[in-house]
């Protein structure tokens, strides 16, 4: 059940891929949040205990209503439905996005034969990560940089699954705090950006 | 122990609330003012009297290595603190209202949450708190308010965030590497040293590849350098100098924290050459980008590169060179305070930071001109300055350890360098002098405190180097035992 869920996450990337609507970014966010809760649920299923009750509770309110809530609320605030096309839809992504995938895949089961992983959810963690990246250098706009990022985060969340890493409650604890303040901040600057670059949100006042 | 603890943490607690419910900037002046001297204070106190490593199990504790850094960070943020009364009277404009209220809460939080990840011993807490720099330094980077502000403070905030989940991934991996021992170590720094012999050496590498990749953009190493140029040469001169001399000086810190347990296990060489190309590699990015800048801000940013460049470079090659890079992070603290502080009253007089745009600056600016010339030549490592020692002691270190590759391309990235620094620092020393001299002549600058505490900064750094003092050069060989270095 668990390889199920962690290869519907690497169909996720691929429509990230191909999509280029906003509305979809958000749409993806939660699906993913649901996705990472599940195998957060599933992986500790025969050894339950509160505190990862309260952790998959977490996850669950944060990645599926919490952040796609306030990403929501930024494109309305910001009045970014008229200009949903991120960019062009470039069939050139979807090859990068299907190579970072099998890639990502061949690395996890590399590296089953040196030590001890769970390649699926290894393989779709790291697809994630730099599946997250990719999306960051494909997109100029400032919400798929958001977007990237919280889709890098995602794959982070499995990463530690697949890994089987049993982490400290820090760790968790660690991983929102960088969600929170992230999207915190984002938000904020986002809301400035408004007032200063009302056209593309495209930063390139800054150079040598 | 406990009053000095009580002055590092509870004092910049103390004043970050104090500022943040007081309205008056001259108050929170007064109370950030004494908050730095009692932080100093105390942490030159650790530093003489500390020499011992972390105990096993503990969180939070202080060793020899956050006593050193500890030095950095309380010198520079006193520093910073006085020269802060001129800055915040020179910037004017009701826009910069919210900015100059915010300015004295976040910079005692830059001290508050600086402190913490030197005093932290748990790498997943360590995390957390690195984490709360970043936060602090936003309203700070953000002073301005304007377009490249914002700009500058977006992509610092997004890429070290991305730097930050790689970091996470190498405490993940580090936790990994220990996985499987027995009585399993949690991820508390002492703990992991102990076991280092045991720990599984492919996650250790891992570990070490991810905490470079992630902390260089903190740091401000290659390729993770452009948010950080943007931050430092968009920031007001103080946060400028701040984030130049003591955060990426603290996040070397957390390098070493990584090095202390890598060190310790049969990958110390993988580690070392992995520092080494960094290094290297920031050099060349940094002598590429010193020809190209006209924006003498950005230039004085690239100079971070290089001199941190240098540091990890002089971590990577060890032995004496070790000795070196520690003492150049000292020097770089103090010779980019007086850089930043420089630039900032030269921002303020020509109201650009285009090179083209500065001229006669020794004659319309004297004192400002004189301390400027006096710190190009301070970080170009011009003796008896201290950076002319440190880079001694980093190059003996590479020649005994008879790394002649490494040293050829370090000394010729250093002449491109030199010379690409020299040409806009003359320039903008130099320029029109002659012209100007026949016409009416400007007013005399007067002598100000932060022409006093850059020449001071530039000054310390000659007996520090020369007479090497005992408590000093004691903290930094108890470092180096740590880190399993004798010289």
């Amino acid at each position: 059940m668990i390889n199920a869920l962690t290869i519907l996450f690497c169909l996720t990337l691929m429509y990230l891929a191909v999509t280029t609507r906003l509305s979809s970014y958000v749409l993806i966010l939660v699906f993913q949040g649901v996705l990472v809760a599940g195998v957060y649920t599933l992986s500790f299923f025969e050894n339950f205990s509160w505190q990862h009750l309260v952790i998959a509770g977490a996850v669950l309110l944060f990645r599926t209503i919490l952040i796609p809530g306030y990403i929501t609320k930024i494109i309305r605030d910001l009045d970014m439905r008229h200009r949903d096309q991120t960019q062009r839809y470039h069939p050139g992504f979807l090859l990068q996005m299907a190579a970072v995938i099998i890639g990502s895949f061949f690395l996890a089961q590399r590296l089953s034969s040196l030590t001890p992983v769970l390649v699926i959810p290894l393989g779709a963690a790291v697809a994630g990560i730099f599946g997250g990246g990719l999306l960051i250098v494909r997109r100029r706009l400032l919400l798929a940089h958001v977007v990237g990022f919280l889709i890098i985060e995602n794959g982070l969340f499995l990463l530690g699954l697949g890994l089987e890493a049993e982490m400290p409650w820090v760790i968790e604890l660690a991983a929102f705090l960088d969600l929170f303040v992230l999207i915190f901040l984002m938000g904020i600057a986002m809301n400035q950006l408004k007032t200063h670059f009302p056209e593309g949100e495209e930063l390139t006042t800054l150079r040598d | 122990m406990a009053l000095p603890l009580l002055l590092l943490i509870g004092l910049p607690l103390l004043a970050t609330g104090l500022t943040a419910v007081c309205r008056s900037v001259a108050r929170n002046q007064v109370v950030t003012l004494v908050t730095g001297a009692g932080h100093l204070a105390a942490a030159l106190y650790l530093l003489v009297t500390r020499h011992d490593p972390a105990p096993a199990g503990v969180w939070f504790a202080i060793d020899p290595l956050g006593t050193f850094f500890l030095a950095i960070l309380s010198h520079t943020f006193l520093a910073v603190v006085l020269y802060s009364p001129g800055f915040l009277k020179r910037v004017s404009g009701a826009e910069l209202d919210v900015s100059k209220r915010l300015y004295y809460p976040a910079l005692n939080g830059y001290l508050l949450t600086n402190t913490l990840v030197i005093f932290t011993q748990h790498f997943g807490m360590l995390w957390v708190v690195l984490e709360l720099t970043t936060f602090c330094l936003v309203p700070l980077l953000y002073f301005y308010r304007s377009k490249e502000s914002l700009e500058a403070v977006w992509k610092y905030l997004f890429l070290v965030s991305l730097g930050l989940v790689f970091l996470l991934i190498g405490i993940l991996a580090l936790g990994l590497a220990a996985k499987g021992l027995p009585g399993r170590p949690p991820l508390v720094i002492a703990d992991l040293v102990g076991s280092a012999a045991q720990l599984n050496p492919l996650w250790v590498k891992i570990s070490f590849l991810m905490a470079l990749i992630g902390l260089s953009a903190k740091i401000g190493l290659a390729p993770m350098h452009p948010a950080d140029i943007d931050a430092t040469s968009n920031a007001p001169a103080p946060v400028a100098a701040l984030m130049a001399g003591s955060l990426r000086s603290t996040s070397v810190l957390v390098l070493l924290r990584f090095c202390q347990i890598v060190f310790q296990t049969g990958e110390r060489a993988f580690a070392q050459r992995l520092m080494v190309f960094a290094g290297m590699l920031s050099l060349a990015v940094a002598a590429v980008y010193m020809w190209r800048s006209r924006n003498y801000k950005r230039l004085l940013a690239y100079s971070s590169v290089e001199h941190l460049g240098i540091a990890v470079l002089g971590i990577g090659v060890g032995g004496l060179a070790m000795l070196g890079a520690l003492l150049h992070l000292l020097f770089n603290s103090l010779g980019k305070m007086a850089l930043f502080f420089m630039a900032g009253r030269i921002h303020a007089a020509f109201d650009s930071r285009e090179i083209d745009q500065i001229e006669n600056l020794t004659r319309r600016l004297r004192w400002t001109g004189f301390v400027f010339g006096a710190a190009f030549f301070f970080v170009v490592a011009t003796p008896p300055f201290g950076f002319f020692f440190s880079e001694l002691f980093i190059l003996q270190g590479m020649i005994h350890s008879k790394q002649w590759g490494v040293l050829a391309m370090f000394l010729g990235l250093m002449m491109i360098i030199f010379i690409g620094l020299s040409r806009a620092a003359l320039q903008m020393l130099q320029k029109g002098s002659t012209e100007i001299a026949t016409s009416s002549t400007p007013p005399p600058e007067r002598f100000h405190l932060a022409h006093a505490v850059s020449l001071y900064a530039m000054a310390i750094s000659v007996p520090i180097a020369v007479f090497q003092p005992q408590p000093l050069f004691e903290s930094m060989r108890a470092i180096l035992a740590m880190l399993g270095v004798t010289v």
